[in-house]
């Protein structure tokens, strides 16, 4: 579903933030992201949903390169940054009805997705307010609900979970586990190693720009817990 | 005090990309911000010889009547006048709507400093525009009079003070109007409506004024009375400094300064109050799911970014006026003939050429009523929005550019239907007088959203910096006004050419122009988003 051959990304001055990083995404994958701040993770994933230009590698999006026809791989995939800022201006039901209409969702799929997820996440009586009047909490969950409404192929999360409460946490992850049950896949950082460690079955750990651990979760942590592995990672290789 | 040059020194190096300037390491970055100086500094110089010739030429008046004094009364009066005006309609902005409240607020600093800093801000933008006229007028006075060390003293002195009244008088206005309208649940069209309630009504009395004064307006003392009359600090102004008076010197920066603290103590007891109230949205919890529509990719755009310019006062207040001068004089013009025009500006030939004018003076006003020169900078944080979208990008940037022609098209047909009806205009008349406008809306749109694209602004804090104060919006201002200035030189070369004709040429030559910016952002809009 996301291949990333040899990516770098150089920023002005020479330095790289990303240094030929490669990985494979497979359909039904919940592939985890991690590394400390500053590591390279929103590089990679903004240069994956094609916001970011790149110089060096190759990013393909079910097949299709992001460089060449990357509104064809955006018809396909979800971005939620993270610290989502949406439309202050628009009603929650306004924005995710624009969502849809870029993304040319029919008029009966998206009043059933809506719902669907509006109420999963409670947010559906609230849909009517203005986004200015929502907390942080609330856009998140816009931000994530307008994400879905166009079922993706691919939905590709920087930190989803910050500022989400704790049962709505549970709902993402729910939904997590069943989008990807359908065929579609899911590519997020995180910080939080032990929601990783149980909601991913693969996971790649970034160091200074570089790749220096990934594949099947349980193959990356071996017999130890997954901080423990990403410590002696981080403060030793 | 300290805090208050903090506050005040924080928001000028984010004014005009100031920082970034001076502290991007990309090459790319610091030689826009070189050109772009160099750009503002011609600027500066061309338009400070244009203020030098202006007061020379008063100034053989004035000398005439014996009254050199009025030269800098007169300018003095102008210039706080227009730091009225242009303060009125972006105090509200400037004071209470920017992103960094909280932060700004949590921090251990008075109210009263906050609000001092925020008018220091305004005070700073006046600033400029009174060097640009005091100083070439002065130099004019100086040149004239020949006047003792004193004057350049206390003429220097009091630059720095002229515009601080002028200013807290128009922050008094615009903070009235917001605490009236925080007190309301639709408080941002309240605004809205009594600020341009407030500018219209200020003109009309300008206006009627002006006729009062019309037949004594060539004696010298009565000239000096209209201006004191009208601006009673000119008075004390012109004692300072051509007189020497240093109580009148005390007493004008005294009241300048103590009003200015009285006003930043006065608004800190309602600061806060004044804030939530406009910045609060209100939220029922009551929505059930109801059928949805589904529309086009670019009609999706066009209601966003429609929503998004009526739902920012700032917004429409900087890029309305001139569409809501325009109809002031299309009607106006109803009720006075092209003639009585004429005699009461004190031209003539007015009445002969009006037809022939009025479609260039129709496009300034659609010149200046441009959104689409600060509409991807008002993006701002959501850009992400639109950069991840499967939306081929130039349908995004057109979007941007049919709201504009929404605001700008319906304005100008209605002023034209009047205008055509009052000026008795003939068919080519009546015809130039519509298209010329049309094709300056188109224009002034595209190139507002090209320069948009090229000179971005997307790191604002308060969206006054992005739609009054950026690089875009005073580039795509001095190139519009300056292709109008194109055939109104022609006009003035070619005295003996029919000046419909003229017009007609250069009809055809901004229709083709317009085509070749169309072209250039179907081809280039996906490549200028992705830089952004």
């Amino acid at each position: 579903m996301l291949t990333i051959r040899h990516f770098t990304k150089s920023y002005k001055g020479g330095k790289k933030a990303v240094d030929d990083l490669s990985l494979v995404v497979e359909r039904g994958d919940i592939y985890g992201f991690i590394g400390h701040n500053g590591a390279g993770k929103t590089t990679t994933i903004r240069a994956v949903v094609g916001v970011l230009d790149f110089e060096q590698g190759e990013i393909e999006i079910d097949g299709i390169s992001i460089k060449k026809d990357p509104l064809a791989c955006k018809a396909k995939l979800a971005y939620i940054p993270d610290n989502p800022d949406l439309y202050d201006h628009l009603t929650g039901i306004q924005y995710l009805n624009f969502i849809g209409d870029l993304f040319s969702v029919s008029g009966a799929n998206r009043e059933r997705l809506i719902g669907q997820y509006g109420d999963a996440f409670q947010l559906t009586a609230s849909l009517g307010d203005l986004i200015s009047s929502y907390s942080h909490g609330m856009k998140q969950k816009l931000a994530i609900i307008s994400a879905l409404i166009h079922e993706p192929k691919l939905l590709v999360l920087d930190e989803p979970f910050v500022g989400l409460d704790p049962k709505a946490a549970h709902t993402l992850k729910t939904i997590m586990a069943d989008v990807c049950s359908r065929g579609s896949a899911i590519f997020f950082s995180t910080h939080v190693l032990d929601t990783a460690e149980k909601l991913c079955n693969k996971i790649a750990i970034i160091k200074g720009g570089r790749l220096i651990a990934h594949g099947k979760t349980e193959e990356v942590r071996g017999e130890n817990s997954l901080e423990d592995v990403f410590m002696e990672l981080i403060d030793h290789d | 005090m300290i805090n208050v040059w903090r506050l005040t020194k924080l928001q000028l190096l984010s004014s005009f990309g100031l920082n970034k300037a001076l502290h991007t390491k990309d090459s790319a970055q610091r030689r826009k911000a070189l050109l772009l100086s160099i750009a503002m500094i011609a600027g500066i110089l061309m338009i400070g010889a244009v203020s030098f010739g202006y007061s020379f030429m008063m100034a053989q008046s004035f000398e005439q009547l014996g009254r050199m004094d009025l030269l800098l009364a007169v300018m003095m009066a102008v210039t706080s006048l227009v730091g009225f005006f242009t303060t009125v309609y972006k105090a509200s902005g400037v004071l209470f709507s920017y992103k960094d409240y909280d932060m700004i607020m949590s921090l251990p600093v008075k109210t009263s400093h906050v609000v001092a800093s925020r008018v220091l801000q305004l005070y700073v933008m006046n600033l400029f525009f009174t060097l640009l006229v005091m100083l070439p007028a002065g130099a004019v006075y100086a040149i004239h009079v020949k006047p003792g060390v004193l004057f350049y003293l206390f003429f220097l002195l009091t630059l720095f003070f002229i515009t601080l009244l002028p200013i807290i008088a128009a922050t008094l206005v615009g903070t009235l109007i917001s605490w009236v309208s925080s007190r309301f649940r639709a408080s941002k069209i309240l605004n809205m409506i009594l600020t341009f309630a407030f500018i219209i009504i200020l003109m009309l009395g300008s206006f009627t004024l002006n006729q009062g004064q019309q037949a004594i307006a060539d004696v010298g003392a009565a000239l000096g009375d209209m201006i004191f009359k009208v601006y009673p600090p000119a008075s004390l102004y012109v004692d300072a400094v051509c007189s020497y008076r240093v109580s009148a010197l005390l007493f004008f920066i005294a009241v300048s300064v103590l009003v200015f603290m009285l006003f930043s103590i006065l608004l800190a007891t309602r600061y806060k109050a004044i804030h939530t109230g406009l910045m609060t949205s209100r939220a029922s919890r009551g929505y059930t799911m109801k059928p949805l529509q589904a529309n086009s990719a670019f009609k999706a755009l066009y209601l966003k970014e429609l929503r998004r310019y009526f739902s920012s006062v700032n917004y429409v207040l900087n890029t309305g006026i001139g569409m809501v001068l325009l109809l002031m004089m299309s009607i106006s013009l109803l009720f006075v003939s092209s003639e009585q025009l004429g005699t009461i500006l004190d031209i003539p030939q007015l009445s002969d050429s009006l037809s022939t004018l009025s479609p260039l003076v129709i496009s300034l006003f659609v010149v200046l009523s441009c959104t689409t020169a600060c509409s991807i900078s008002l993006e701002g944080n959501h850009l992400w929005i639109l950069t991840s979208s499967p939306v081929p990008k130039p349908a995004i940037v057109f979007s941007k550019v049919a709201v504009n022609l929404t605001i700008t098209l319906p304005i100008t047909a209605v002023s034209w239907g009047l205008l055509a009806y009052t000026l008795h205009a003939g068919w080519m008349e009546s015809i130039l007088m519509l298209a010329v406008p049309v094709i300056y809306a188109c224009y002034s749109a595209l190139l507002g959203v090209m320069v948009n694209l090229k000179l971005p602004k997307l790191d604002w804090t308060s969206e006054v910096a992005a739609i009054k104060q950026s690089a875009s919006v005073l580039v795509t201002m001095v190139i519009g006004v300056l292709t109008l200035a194109v055939p109104a030189v022609l006009f003035m070369l070619l005295p003996g050419m029919d000046g419909n004709l003229i017009l007609l040429g250069y009809c055809i030559l901004m229709a083709a122009v317009c085509a070749g910016m169309y072209r250039y952002i179907q081809i280039n809009g996906e490549r200028l988003f992705q830089k952004l």
